[in-house]
């Protein structure tokens, strides 16, 4: 199963790699997109988590 | 009878923009919220934290209350393009067809059939499968908006199709030259990242309303935090591409940035200033005042501090010989139509770039025909045609510095807002929280200028340098256009009360699962009742 996993994200990882050479090089700002939009879902998640931590940290659960 | 009635063109266009304008009312809240709703079901999959499933279904149902009424409307102006457009559909719709058609197909299918997962597939499909569904809806909508700014920028700079003087139409020559036009990836990026700047404001917008009451606290804050960050870098992105789609325009558009920045004449470099205010006047061609910042506008638009840029008095100028070119190529071309002789066609390829031109000539020639216009009268027709290669120069000039005024204030908004959620004083400072409720319309008139900018910028061509505006519409009489342009205005109005109506509503009414436990006694109870038991949380 492991195997199965492995080859699967083996394949994702070349295909990735092909899309960024080939959209980097032909569509950069649409290879701007794609890395930027999956950047501003990280850091808005991110901002999530950490108010979660904070407001669990925080005596008087002000937000 | 003149084939060119005026009054029917100009309401053709009127009725475009309205429908135009009207249906990217819903698209950036489509656009920013998919991708904000795949962010909540992010947190909530990896944390398991109930709150965020809730966050990503109230959201959820603003969204479908958007989409539902939205999608609508943007049919109409598919139509219209047969019904009101058909000379530019004869003439471009080769090319401006294939990239609709797969819109229609491919990205708006998968959108529409993924949107039914998304709703109802919340205690049906396992969470990773719901998320992945969530981003199927966003890619899907995104990429809905890419064919469609496809087609867009081939009209702004045509390109990967040639013109056949056989079927006297453009015909599509590379996909991939189309596809990979530089406008259309600049320009989708800035429309789409415009997009997510609308989202994150009508969810930021929304929560400050719920923490002006003091109701689903611990629901506003998160929403709050997601939105500015999600917002700020939105901001970044999207004036960073509003640049990129600047220089876009000053190598292939100069008319359209001439107009822009309120250019006259050639600029003096380095001192020339950006013109931050003015009023210009089409008709006399110069501005009343200006307010500028000195040493700006160079660098601006041509990324140096030493290249001029050229004004629309000497654009008028230098386009006389290609007006006299076009003119010479729109006359073989219609001889080589009658006689199919290679010496029309040999002179029609020469003069195959200034084609447009001689369309443009039409409208002054004796009786709206090129060919009759006599050796005397040539030099009358150009002069008088000079003026028409410009936009109006009022309504661009406004439209861009109203569209950039708010993408700064924009900018200011989410990096405060930013600041004072990070640091968990939100409640402290309800003068940012009114001016986040009071703005959520905002971004949607900034992307409606944005529009305005470009395609009033475009103008006097649909096909940028190819086909006039004038002869591109229909031949519909104005008793027609009068019909149908009130019965659109009255349908669109209900669908817009309809759609205010149903956001006022369910906004007011909040995220009621999350209404009955919490707010302000307990502390956040989804938090600790939650995140014990994530196994539980689904």
């Amino acid at each position: 199963m492991s195997l199965f996993r492995m080859a699967g994200l083996a394949i994702v990882l070349v295909v990735s790699l092909l899309f960024a050479v080939f959209v980097g090089d032909q569509g950069p700002w649409y290879f701007a997109w794609v890395i930027g939009t999956v950047m501003i879902i990280l850091i808005s998640g991110a901002g999530a988590i950490l108010l979660d931590s904070q407001l669990d940290s925080s005596p008087d659960n002000e937000v | 009878m003149d084939i060119i009635n005026p009054t029917v063109v100009d309401l053709s266009r009127f009725q475009f923009a309205l429908t135009a304008l009207y249906h990217f009312m819903f698209v950036p809240l489509t656009l920013g919220l998919t991708f904000m709703l795949a962010a909540m079901e992010t947190v909530y999959v990896v944390t398991g934290r109930k709150i965020y499933k809730e966050m990503a279904q109230f959201w959820g149902k603003l969204f479908g209350i958007n989409f539902a009424i939205g999608v609508a409307t943007g049919l109409t102006m598919e139509f219209e393009f047969g019904t009101n457009w058909s000379m530019y559909s004869r003439f471009f719709g080769d090319m401006f067809g294939t990239p609709l058609a797969i819109e229609g197909l491919m990205a708006f299918f998968m959108e529409s059939t993924f949107v039914g997962l998304m709703f109802f597939g919340w205690d049906r499909l396992s969470k990773q499968a719901h998320l992945a569904i969530t981003y199927l809806v966003a890619l899907g909508s995104n990429l809905s908006a890419l064919w469609i700014l496809i087609a867009n920028a081939s009209m702004n700079v045509p390109e990967g199709g040639h013109f056949d003087p056989e079927t006297m139409r453009m015909q599509f020559d590379s996909f991939v030259h189309v596809i990979f036009n530089p406008d259309a990836q600049s320009k989708f990026v800035h429309t789409s990242v415009a997009g997510y700047v609308s989202a994150a404001l009508f969810v930021m917008g929304i929560s400050a309303f719920y923490l002006l009451r003091g109701q689903h606290k611990q629901f506003a804050a998160r929403s709050f935090r997601m939105a500015a960050l999600f917002g700020i870098i939105s901001t970044v992105a999207v004036i960073t591409l509003g640049d990129v789609l600047g220089r876009m325009d000053y190598e292939k558009q100069p008319t359209k940035i001439a107009a822009i920045e309120g250019l006259w004449h050639t600029s003096k470099p380095p001192y020339e200033p950006w013109i931050l205010a003015a009023l210009p006047d089409d008709a006399k061609q110069e501005n009343h005042f200006e307010i500028g910042v000195p040493f700006v506008l160079t660098p601006l638009i041509a990324h140096d501090f030493n290249t001029p840029i050229t004004g629309l008095h000497e654009l008028e100028d230098a386009a006389g010989p290609r007006i006299q070119s076009g003119i010479e190529a729109v006359s073989a071309l219609r001889r080589y139509g009658e006689t199919h002789q290679q010496a029309d066609l040999d002179i029609f390829r020469a003069h195959e770039e200034d084609m447009g031109y001689g369309f443009l000539a039409t409208r002054h020639a004796p009786n709206q025909d090129v060919t009759n216009i006599s050796a005397e009268a040539l030099p009358k027709v150009i002069e008088e045609t000079k003026p028409d290669i410009l936009p109006n120069v009022f309504v661009t000039f406004w439209a861009f510095r109203l569209m950039v005024f708010l993408a700064l204030y924009f900018f200011a908004l989410f990096a405060i807002s930013s600041y004072v959620s990070l640091k968990n004083k939100l409640e402290r400072n309800k003068l940012l929280l009114r001016l986040c409720l009071w703005s959520i319309p905002l971004p949607i008139l900034a992307t409606e200028f944005g529009w305005i900018t470009a395609e009033a910028g475009r103008q006097p061509w649909t096909v940028f340098n190819k086909l006039p505006t004038f002869l591109s519409s229909s031949t519909h009489s104005v008793s027609y256009m009068v019909f149908s342009l009130a019965g659109f205005t009255l349908l669109y109005s209900i669908f817009i009360a309809a759609e205010l109506y149903l956001m006022f509503k369910f906004a007011r009414l909040g995220p009621e699962a999350h209404d009955a436990p919490h707010d302000d006694a307990t502390q956040h109870p989804h938090l600790t009742a939650v995140s014990s038991t994530p196994s539980a949380a689904h």
